[in-house]
């Protein structure tokens, strides 16, 4: 039966895939007609998302259903925008649910600037930046650490860096688990991702990740953008970035240890990748342990990057870093115990989210007092040229998704393709005329992140938004790109 | 072709043939050098051993790249060239050692693509037919 054939639909913006052959639960989607439309044209791929949702619906444990965003496209093992929550008695962890970056995820930094404070002094910001925060690959951080050091890093996180004087306290309240994750264990990470990530703390690295200064160009929901300190006209800042090469060190040790624990617990997997471990198993507990170390790296390298933007905007136009003030920071490439309802009982779940966003709806004790009566900031990076949105979490996301939303507009053409389809300096260009500054080290960097490589975010967003799993709260347009 | 970029929406497929294990695992991490910087601008002034084992073929090309990533970042060194010196089973276990030929980075020279930050075992291929070794991995971009 073709791909098409097995979709049923449940309303305009959420498809089902029914249990069939190993899977265990559907596989469902939000997306409307016109996404289902290309998801099932690009079935006949080899490497296509329909295929890798259904795949990770086998998986042993999982419940309710394997789910992805609108913003959906393949990844490794998990789709893109997918997330599974599992049983921890039944159920299992899994490297591809997490990804080789893990935590990786965006920080959103609100000021007391508006546009016109900006007006002129753009390229001056922009030059500061690049010069600044150390982007792209090959380039080390000012910050040289020792392993003792990298060990209370993995244990610490963000609390170290702020410790180090890389920000400050209040940073902490607005980072999603306040930016330090308890049962990280350094012990089981290995000495060569350590050693690795000595001169990598407060790098941006490449590809997808990217520091934009942005002005607030509309807001929806007055009552949320008081909340969360939005005003029309306002500059905020976003950086994307992760838990750089300790974390990619993190997924590359454990995958062929997971590998072996599959065969060892008779785990039947439908693609290599999806090497798992029962939850509760040695094997599943310690690769837990080692990918919160590897979240709390992440958490200390944001801290560290948000202390930079602070510092080039001293730099650049001397405001000072109390004029800037973290908004929230979410994260994308996770695994976390939550408690959720599942068939009206409320259950521990073991939830992994790869490249999708926690979306928690008002009310929740984890979200910050501040923010707890609107719901969780959903922060949703656009592309260089597009703009970027922040969401809320919404009381049916939480029903519906394990309070899970999208993390960006989700990527449209290969590498390769948008290589070919977008010269860099053209973008450069193009861009500019738009009035966005791009600064990359790399060329690559510009082609294969240009806009067109990606989906429609206003698109994307209206689906998530119509589907009732976000709100939206204000959008956000870009001024200045930095890129690795 | 010994190596070829194969289209994947987010990430990069990475196939790499060869008439031996050596001639197709050497092949693969020349792939995935050409992909982060342009090898010609980089000289070959230092050595640098690297090697890899698994449990199977398939695994030890996708840790022999990783092992590569990982070198790099060491080292802080981006290489030119890979020479392999050894390919094969021993008591069960595979293993592959080499030589990577480069220098230290240099921004100012260096022309630099795309970071990789990992090899998968996502669109994991390993076989071995009359004509050699086949392999093939989506790299994390």
């Amino acid at each position: 039966m073709s791909v098409k054939a097995q979709v049923r639909k449940i309303h305009d913006y959420l498809y089902e895939i029914p249990p069939q052959g190993r899977m265990r639960v559907p596989a469902r989607l939000f997306v409307d007609e016109r996404a289902l439309r290309e998801l099932t044209e690009q079935s006949s791929q080899e490497w296509n998302a329909l295929e890798q949702l259904k795949n990770v619906a086998t998986l042993p444990g999982i419940q309710k259903a394997a789910m992805a965003m609108a913003d959906i496209h393949p990844g490794y093992g998990f789709p893109i925008g997918g997330v599974a929550a599992f049983d921890p008695k039944e159920g299992v962890i899994s490297v591809a649910g997490v990804g080789f970056d893990i935590n990786c995820g965006v920080r959103c930094l609100r000021t007391t600037l508006f546009r016109k404070d900006l007006e002129g002094k753009e390229e001056r910001l922009a030059d500061t930046m690049y010069q600044v925060i150390p982007a792209g690959l090959g380039s080390t951080g000012e910050l040289k650490l020792s392993t003792k050091e990298i060990d209370r890093v993995l244990r610490e996180g963000a609390h170290y860096a702020v410790g180090l004087g890389y920000g400050r306290e209040d940073d902490l309240t607005y980072i999603e688990e306040t930016g330090r994750l308890p049962d990280a264990d350094p012990t089981v990470v290995s000495n060569t991702a350590k050693q690795r990530q000595l001169a990598q703390v407060g790098t941006l690295g490449s590809g997808n990740h990217y520091v934009e200064v942005q002005v607030v160009d509309q807001v929806y929901d007055a009552k949320a953008a008081e909340a969360y300190g939005l005003e029309l006209g306002q500059i905020v800042i976003m950086l994307h970035t992760g838990s750089r090469a300790l974390g990619h060190q993190i997924g590359t040790d454990y995958l062929p240890f997971l590998d072996k624990a599959t065969k060892k617990y008779g785990i039947e997997v439908p693609d290599r990748e999806l090497v798992c471990a029962p939850i509760e198993s040695p094997e599943g507990r310690q690769y837990y342990r080692a990918v919160m170390a590897g979240a709390n790296c992440a958490f200390a390298n944001r801290q560290v990057l948000a202390h930079l933007v602070r510092q080039a905007f001293w730099k650049a136009l001397q405001v000072p870093d109390t004029a800037i003030e973290t908004l929230y920071e979410v994260a994308h490439n996770t695994v976390k115990f939550e408690v959720h309802e599942v068939d009206g009982e409320r259950k521990r779940l073991l939830v992994h989210r790869k490249g999708s966003t926690r979306a928690f709806g008002p009310g929740r004790p984890e979200l910050p007092e501040r923010y707890r009566a609107v719901g969780q900031p959903v922060l949703v990076g656009g592309t260089m040229g597009t703009a970027s949105y922040i969401l809320r979490g919404t009381e049916l996301g939480m029903r519906e998704t394990f309070g899970t939303a999208l993390h960006g507009a989700g990527r449209a053409k290969s590498r390769r393709a948008a290589k070919k389809a977008y010269p860099a300096d053209e973008i450069v260009r193009r861009l500019r005329e738009q009035g966005i500054i791009v600064r990359a080290h790399g060329k690559a960097s510009i082609s294969e992140e240009a806009p067109g490589a990606y989906k429609d975010v206003d698109h994307v967003v209206d689906v998530m938004c119509n589907a009732g799993i976000v709100a939206r709260v204000a959008r956000l347009r870009p001024i200045i790109c930095l890129k690795g | 072709m010994p190596y070829e970029y194969l289209e994947h929406q987010a990430d990069i497929g990475l196939e790499a043939t060869g008439a031996t294990l050596e001639e197709a695992l050497r092949d693969g991490v020349t792939g995935l050098l050409n992909l982060l910087v342009d090898v010609e601008t980089v000289e070959p002034r230092e050595e640098v051993a690297v090697q890899a084992s698994a449990e199977d073929a398939g695994a030890l090309f996708v840790s022999l790249l990783n092992a590569v990533l990982a070198t790099i970042d060491l080292r802080g060194m981006f290489f030119r060239e890979f020479r392999i010196t050894r390919a094969e089973q021993v008591n069960g276990r595979w293993i592959a050692e080499g030589v990577l030929t480069g220098e230290p980075i240099d921004l100012s020279r260096h022309a630099v693509e795309i970071e990789v930050k990992a090899a998968t075992y996502g669109g994991f291929l390993a076989e071995q037919t009359d004509r050699g070794w086949r392999f093939r991995c989506i790299l994390d971009i």
